[in-house]
């Protein structure tokens, strides 16, 4: 059975471009277009990996990742953050600052080579 | 006339003598006598018409011939009447009957010599000149008094005036003597540390409940035995919850001989300049990140035509698709310099610093390089340094740092060149250099190459995808690791790099 991927971001044509790189690979795709709805949707669709955006207006990745990983019934799947800014950086960053530990299973920069992309998620799935 | 000994030296030839005698005779004589001497005459017959010509000129008159022995008021009552109209008239009295009984009794009621009658032209001229060299003498030091006066009234009007500018002032400031004790201040000071003036003034430094920062500098500025030591400026906030942002400019103040007398420190309000360069930095960091975000989705678009996972592409589209991506790829480049420039700004981007060193951060740059470096055909190489410094620093923006330098290198060198890079130390610094075989640099451009927005342009760099802000954030990121960075290069001779940083002796204490 095909894996399901959820991608959580609130750029509609970023989603779109994702979906089809994953579609190509033969995932089964779940789209949430915020944080909020991206919570809901990693209960409701049950997927087997999350590919995340930080950047959203509702709730930022992070807050959606801590929230992921405090919820037992959703702790294991692993979270790939897609992130808008130069990613070492601002991730770093982002998290000392906030005095808080990202707990997502790997980072990756947007705009994202497809093959790239692809080697990640399957490393992910493969743990 | 007189006036002429207000505003400047007395004139002793207008001279003018009083004679007052009820004999002609002794008017007559006395005034041919003196006036051969030119000196001005005026008689007066009796008592009443010689205090007359007194009170009306009393300026005028240097010295008074006085006749002790007249009908009606006699000498004695004249002089009385003198002493209350100008006690520094200077009176002779003639006395008819030489005792020395009345000429001592009218000594003691001001007169300040005595001639006998009857008395020889020479006696009269002798007594007269003395009293006119005493009437110099006094004259001279009333023009003293009065200069003396005049001036100690204009260094209190030029001090009132200096108050008044330094109260009016818009910056703050304090004065304070060798011991700490303030000495001067203004409102402006008052306000801006939010104290009033009155407990700032006459107080010393650690009474005053100051900034400690700025308690320390005033106190070092006082210390300081060397010359050297100038002016210090720091930068500071006070007060919750309206907080305001203060410079401080302190300087000593010094004598003739070098030693320190005391210090002066100018405050300014920068509240609005840092407002605005606060919104400055987040202005720019909003519309990169506004920009970056359609950006990154047009780029990830075209990956995913490119990929062809939306379908087949033809050979013309794929060119045509390839190189749009190339441009929001350079696009995307600029953004995150734009970025960087904001944060390094807004002071964000160098704040976690920890024990590293360079040989780690290099060879992890050069490594992810290496295939940019090979697809160029350049030879790109670290050798194992023999030294490895332990610096202190952030490891990010180290790693920035040598990204943009190796990058560089590689950018702006022809196919088949070389760039190495090599470490090392030199006195207190890491010193690491990136060199290469590459198109060098006019000496006109080497002083501007850290500038904001500076792009060499010649024939060779058109090509070359660039933002001009590489080496302005490279040295940024330096200067806040307290480090230096230089340059060498030669046009068509290749470029080294320089990049030196203070060595992090111990750990622990890093």
């Amino acid at each position: 059975m095909a894996k399901k991927i959820l991608i959580v971001d609130d750029d509609p044509d970023l989603v779109e471009a994702v979906t089809m790189i994953l579609e190509t690979k033969n995932y089964d795709v779940a789209a949430a277009y915020g944080g909020i709805e991206g919570l809901q949707k990693a209960k409701s669709e049950n997927p087997d990996l999350i590919v995340l955006d930080v950047m959203m207006p509702d709730k930022d990745g992070y807050a959606v990742c801590k929230d992921l990983k405090a919820d037992p019934a959703l702790s294991k799947i692993p979270v790939l953050l897609l992130t808008a800014v130069i990613s070492k950086i601002s991730t770093t960053r982002y998290t000392q600052q906030m005095g808080m530990e990202t707990e997502a299973d790997d980072y990756i920069d947007k705009p994202v080579e497809p093959e790239v992309l692809v080697k990640r998620i399957e490393a992910l799935l493969a743990k | 006339m007189n006036e002429g000994a207000t505003n400047g030296v007395p004139m002793p030839d207008q001279v003018n003598i009083l004679v007052i005698d009820d004999e002609q005779i002794m008017r007559d004589g006395s005034s041919r006598i003196l006036s051969k001497d030119g000196w001005g005459v005026i008689t007066a017959e009796n008592g009443q018409l010689g205090l007359d010509v007194i009170k009306s000129r009393s300026e005028d008159i240097d010295v008074i011939l006085l006749d002790l022995m007249m009908p009606g008021m006699s000498g004695m009552e004249v002089l009385d009447h003198i002493r209350p109209i100008n006690p520094n008239l200077l009176v002779i009295v003639i006395t008819g009957y030489a005792t020395v009984e009345s000429a001592v009794e009218a000594m003691k009621k001001g007169a300040y010599d005595f001639i006998p009658k009857p008395f020889t032209p020479d006696q009269l001229r002798i007594v007269v000149r003395r009293a006119l060299e005493k009437r110099g003498l006094q004259k001279e030091a009333e023009f003293l008094r009065r200069e003396r006066e005049k001036s100690l009234r204009d260094i209190a009007t030029e001090k009132s005036k200096v108050k008044t500018i330094i109260n009016c002032m818009g910056d703050g400031v304090l004065v304070c003597d060798r011991d700490g004790c303030i000495v001067l201040t203004n409102p402006a000071a008052g306000r801006m540390l939010k104290v009033s003036e009155a407990s700032l003034l006459g107080n010393f430094l650690s009474q005053c409940n100051l900034d400690s920062e700025l308690s320390k500098t005033i106190d070092e500025s006082l210390k300081a035995k060397d010359l050297s030591y100038f002016s210090v400026s720091q930068e500071f906030s006070i007060g919750q919850p309206e907080e305001i942002s203060l410079r401080a400019h302190t300087a000593p103040v010094r004598g003739d001989l070098g030693e320190t007398m005391g210090s002066v420190t100018v405050l300014q309000d920068i509240s609005h300049l840092k407002e605005l360069d606060k919104m400055k930095s987040e202005f720019i960091a909003m519309v990169a990140h506004e920009l970056r975000a359609p950006i990154a989705a047009v780029e990830q678009q075209l990956t995913v035509i490119l990929s062809r996972m939306a379908g087949d592409v033809s050979e013309k589209q794929e060119k045509l698709l390839a190189r749009a991506k190339e441009r929001t790829k350079g696009l995307l480049g600029l953004i995150k310099d734009l970025l960087d420039v904001s944060k390094i700004e807004a002071g964000r981007m160098v704040q976690y610093k920890e024990p590293l060193t360079l040989q780690e951060i290099i060879q992890k740059v050069v490594d992810l390089m290496r295939v940019e470096a090979e697809n160029k055909k350049i030879d790109l190489q670290f050798p194992a340094p023999s030294q490895n410094p332990l610096i202190h620093a952030d490891r990010t923006s180290m790693e920035g740092v040598f990204t943009n330098l190796i990058s560089n290198s590689i950018k702006y060198t022809p196919e088949g060149g070389k760039v190495w890079v090599t470490l090392g130390e030199e006195g207190g610094f890491a010193k690491a250099s990136v060199s290469d075989t590459g198109i060098g640099i006019k000496k006109d451009d080497l002083s501007r190459i850290f500038d904001k927005f500076y792009r060499v342009r010649t024939v060779e760099t058109r090509q070359i995808v660039g933002t001009g802000l590489g080496l302005s954030i490279v040295k940024s990121i330096v200067d806040a690791h307290l480090g230096s960075i230089s340059v060498e290069s030669e046009e068509g001779g290749g470029t080294t790099l320089t990049v030196r940083l203070p060595k992090g002796s111990n750990p622990a204490t890093c």
